[in-house]
């Protein structure tokens, strides 16, 4: 069902936004900015997923809120004529490699069980034999 | 019931976001440069666009103006022999102020910058500058050129020849290298501006690369603009 749905959504998100105008170049720069937020809450989620503690609640405001958040401060950045948004980069990327890591380390502990099981089977079967 | 909802919320979530990367995607191709977040370059960026924008549409709705008011004169002048005569003079005098297409035989004269790196000349000569269009122009009108273009900017009784930067400016159109300039009138006297110690042997001297070519068939657009007198006016 999520899944059927999840699809559903990307699918329907591309082929809206192939039909869509293009945005001015001036705010191409924020939405960048707002999807790259976007993209670090859904790393953030799915190893939530993982570890056991997900909450709809807090995925979906972690969601719009960093990314609204991170666009507020590239207008800051851009108004003090500072380049904030390097700085929310910066955050965003490193949080997606750290959640990246959970989740490897997640699937690469499950299969090396995995084996270590089969061989202990493989094993009894062959005392009991 | 709860998963239904999460569901839903889940694949709304993914429509904005793959709205948003397709987006993106689309603007940073069309615009075909690097991403920059520096705000005042990419305003400027914008507003170039956008007066280009309305200024192509303007000038659109002009001409199919311009072709609404011909076709009324046409209809209107149908079936009157002395109207038709003052279509026929109208349509005379346009051409000679240059606000119709025409064609004939003429030269197509063609500047082009010096490409030779390792010359020992000054840099500045080795360009086509803004005189030196200026200068041809001048010979080709006094061999009697009837109509003359550069780059397709008809000149006109108003037309000014502008240095501006690494461009000139032919009807406050910025126009660049290679220039090519169309006369219409007789090719054989036209083509004296090749003659020795003329303009253009003086600019191949300078290493600025010239050349001459007749040609029987020459189309030259018309003038891209209005022509508005405010202050000059006849005297009865």
């Amino acid at each position: 069902m999520i899944f059927i749905a999840i699809i559903i959504g990307c699918v329907a998100g591309v082929i809206l936004g192939i039909n869509a105008p293009t945005i001015s170049y001036t705010y191409s720069s924020f939405l960048a900015i707002g999807i790259l937020a976007a993209l670090d809450s859904v790393f953030g989620g799915i190893s939530s997923i993982l570890n056991k503690n997900f909450d709809l609640k807090i995925f979906i405001s972690g969601f719009f809120c960093n990314a609204i958040l991170s666009m507020l401060l590239t207008y800051l950045g851009q108004k003090l004529n500072v380049d904030i948004y390097l700085a929310a980069i910066f955050v965003f990327v490193s949080r997606m490699f750290l959640n990246l890591t959970i989740i490897r380390k997640y699937y690469i502990e499950k299969w090396s069980e995995n084996i270590k099981k089969r061989k202990e089977n493989k094993q009894q079967n062959t005392q009991t034999n | 019931m709860n998963k239904k909802i999460e569901s839903i919320i889940l694949g709304i979530m993914c429509l904005i976001l793959t709205y948003g990367i397709s987006v993106q995607i689309k603007t940073v191709n069309s615009i075909n440069s690097n991403l920059s977040t520096n705000a005042i370059e990419n305003d400027l960026r914008d507003q170039i666009l956008k007066t280009k924008e309305k200024y192509d549409n303007i000038f659109s709705s002009m001409e199919k103006e311009q072709e609404m008011i011909e076709k009324e004169r046409e209809k209107a002048t149908n079936n009157n022999q002395e109207l038709e005569d003052y279509e026929k003079q109208i349509k005379e005098k346009s051409k000679m102020l240059g606000l119709t297409e025409i064609t004939g035989p003429g030269v197509i004269v063609t500047l082009k910058d010096s490409t030779n790196a390792n010359s020992s000349l000054d840099i500045s000569s080795q360009l086509v500058h803004d005189f030196d269009v200026l200068s041809v122009v001048n010979e080709l009108k006094n061999a009697g050129a009837e109509a003359i273009s550069i780059n397709d900017n008809r000149i006109v009784s108003t037309t000014s020849i502008l240095c501006s930067g690494n461009v000139i400016e032919v009807n406050n159109q910025k126009v660049g290298t290679p220039f090519e300039i169309k006369a219409i009138g007789l090719p054989e006297q036209l083509a004296a501006l090749s003659r020795p110690g003329g303009y253009l042997s003086k600019l191949e001297q300078y290493g600025i690369e010239t050349e001459l070519e007749k040609n029987n068939n020459i189309t030259i657009p018309k003038y891209a603009g209005a022509l508005n007198f405010k202050y000059a006016q006849t005297i009865k």
